[in-house]
């Protein structure tokens, strides 16, 4: 699903680089929790990971397809097709309706369309109910709904149209304990059921457990270590 | 491209407050623009149109656009008058087929009084040589009897609301509509004889009345102030009709020829007359140095309003740049759902787009309400007619431009948030 190798990263104008990691496999279908404390570069390698981030030297390879090969449309379009994103909060378009936001990636993607079965409405609308949303909710402005509320919905949108990858940064930071076992359990089943690989980022190592896999990105991120710097 | 829009729409729709108020500053910025180049196109059309068929304007020796504007537009008035020897001896030269005498200076309620001969509704012509027309009653006579007759102009008649035989007073000098500084003819009064259609020309705001009547309201009257009553000079209007009655003096008159070959001929001929200094002008050269002379203040007032609009613009830019940074989290939501830099750039442009094409549009809106609103108004003040007619080639022009450089302009915060996509990834860094 995705192999990253001999990877270095700087941000723009930055003179050392934040990111460098030798070796990452992530096998397909799997459920993997990476964990590592506020600027140890996790959404760093999560933006390398989608392809929204070209790394310095290295490869990131999505799908057997080296990012860094591709166009800049290429790999938005590649983006657009297979990955879904949640984000730890402020996911989604506060002026569009809850429908319209689960609805954004097939905007982009005709692909992920037409994976939609019965049709993108249809498909939104059984992704909402799968993840617990009133239908009464459906046509609500976003910004008129509960922080839980609202990533519920992003995790929807991850998931229309079935996207092979599914990358969560810190989803469940701005949800009180009750409710981040709730949305995690949802978020680890509907993947399950979309057969989408999860990555999952948090600096909170208890959600470890649930996952497949564990990795800790001080350990694999060489920039931070000492001999790097 | 139909689902950026939407986003597009909604995104706008959100932080309506702010972007109405630039909405408004580039509809107001247009509407200037626009109404500004209605009224210097119909301006110009007016002027154009307001005199036709006759050849030669001949007044006293001035300017000839001041000469013009007096005789034809009432506009400013004459330095001097000409000796109505000089009008017969035009008359008669061998090129002349017609002369009509105009007298001027009075008015009644603002509106300038035109004392001349039943000649005048025969030769004047406006527009495309288009001669006058009565929608009610007849011209004046002309003679004896029909002394106090008065024929109106469409505009005197609709908004003073006369009709035909309503009772009229003329009152000595340009006084204003109110009547507060006006000197009263009260004792002659006219009949209204006739009603002229709309000419969209200063005609519609005139009075007309025989140059005999001038003379008679003027009987009684010494250096502009009537004789005092108890002097026993006043003359009572039957009686004025016992006087000699034709005049001596006309403001200007309007000459037509039997071929327009002789033009330069007769115009030297009222150059060189030895009477009385004159000045004979064609119409049309002396527009074109009408037009020379206000050139310059056209584009100059056209140039500000452009700047105003350049303004307006650049309040738009303002506002884009500076609700991007709080946006930064909406654009990587895009981007992580596949959208690229480029819709990036093209959201923000279609934005702005939006917000132009929407200012522009109530703009123009605007500009045609103005012109509607403020129509007869300048009609009755100026007697120039503001057309409520489709756009002119300038004007859709105009407007073009100020989309074309709205749309230009939100390509800048495009480009910014572009650039800032590009750099944020899945993450902004603010």
């Amino acid at each position: 699903m995705l192999q990253i190798e001999d990877v270095i990263y700087s941000w723009p104008g930055a003179g050392q680089p934040c990111l460098r990691i030798a070796r990452l496999n992530i096998v397909a279908g799997r459920t993997v929790f990476m964990h590592g404390p506020s600027g140890c570069g996790k959404s760093t390698l999560l933006g390398l990971m989608a392809g929204v981030l070209q790394a310095d030297s290295g490869r990131v390879q999505f799908l057997g397809q080296d990012w860094g090969a591709l166009s800049g449309a290429a790999r938005d379009a590649r983006r657009a097709d297979h990955v879904g994103v949640v984000f730890q909060q402020f996911n989604l378009l506060p002026y569009l309706s809850v429908l319209h936001n689960v609805l954004l990636p097939c905007r982009f993607s005709a692909r992920r369309a037409s994976r939609c079965e019965g049709g993108v409405a249809a498909a939104a609308q059984a992704l909402l109910k799968s993840v617990g949303l009133d239908a009464s909710l459906w046509g609500r402005r976003a910004d008129a709904l509960s922080v839980g509320q609202q990533q519920r919905v992003a995790a929807a949108r991850a998931l229309i149209g079935r996207p092979e990858l599914v990358i969560a940064d810190e989803p469940t930071s701005a949800l009180d304990a009750a409710r981040r076992d709730v949305f995690m359990q949802l978020l680890l089943d509907t993947c399950a059921a979309n057969g989408a690989t999860l990555v999952f980022v948090s600096h909170d190592e208890r959600l470890a457990t649930a996952f497949d896999e564990r990795l800790s990105l001080p350990e694999l991120n060489q920039a931070l270590q000492p001999a790097s710097a | 491209m139909k689902g950026l829009l939407h986003i597009a729409w909604r995104s706008a729709l959100n932080r309506r407050g702010t972007l109405m108020l630039v909405v408004l500053s580039i509809a107001l910025a247009t509407a200037l623009l626009l109404s500004l180049e209605r009224l210097r196109t119909d301006i110009r059309s007016s002027f154009s149109q307001a005199v036709s068929g006759t050849d030669l304007i001949v007044g006293a020796r001035t300017g000839p656009v001041q000469l013009m504007l007096y005789a034809v537009f009432r506009v400013g008035g004459a330095t001097n008058n000409i000796g109505m020897d000089s009008v017969r001896a035009i008359a008669q030269h061998r090129a002349v087929a017609w002369v009509v005498p105009l007298t001027l200076g009075d008015s009644h309620r603002g509106r300038p009084v035109l004392g001349t001969t039943p000649a005048y509704f025969e030769h004047f012509a406006y527009g495309d040589k288009q001669p006058l027309r009565l929608a009610q009653g007849r011209a004046f006579a002309g003679t004896l009897d029909g002394l106090y007759e008065a024929v109106l102009g469409s505009e005197v008649a609709q908004a003073l609301g006369y009709g035909l035989n309503q009772r009229i007073t003329l009152a000595h000098g340009m006084a204003q509509a109110s009547g507060e500084l006006a000197q009263e003819h009260a004792d002659k009064p006219f009949t209204v004889v006739g009603v002229l259609a709309p000419t969209g020309t200063p005609v519609d705001r005139t009075v007309h009345v025989s140059v005999q009547a001038i003379e008679a309201i003027h009987l009684d009257w010494v250096g502009g102030a009537p004789l005092p009553a108890s002097a026993g000079l006043k003359i009572a209007p039957e009686n004025a009709r016992k006087f000699d009655l034709e005049p001596k003096t006309a403001t200007a008159a309007l000459v037509g020829l039997k071929n327009r070959v002789a033009v330069f001929n007769v115009q030297r001929f009222v150059a060189q007359y030895s009477g009385e200094p004159l000045l004979a002008v064609l119409p049309g050269v002396a527009l074109d140095e009408l037009w020379a002379a206000v050139g310059l203040g056209e584009k100059a007032l056209l140039a500000i309003s452009g700047l105003v609009a350049v303004v307006s613009l650049a309040s738009l830019v303002a506002v884009v740049l500076a609700g991007l940074n709080e946006r930064r989290r909406e654009l990587a939501v895009l981007r992580a759902v596949g959208a690229g830099p480029r819709h990036v750039l093209l959201l923000l442009a279609a934005e702005g787009a939006l917000v132009t094409l929407a200012g522009a549009l109530l703009g123009a809106l605007l500009a045609a309400a103005a012109v509607l609103w403020a129509g007869p108004w300048v009609q009755q003040r100026f007697g120039i007619t503001l057309a409520a007619s489709a756009p002119t080639a300038e004007q859709w022009l105009l407007w073009a431009s100020v989309v074309a450089a709205g749309m230009l302009a939100s390509l800048v915060p495009g480009w910014r948030a572009y650039r800032l996509s590009l750099a944020d990834g899945l993450s902004p860094r603010t």
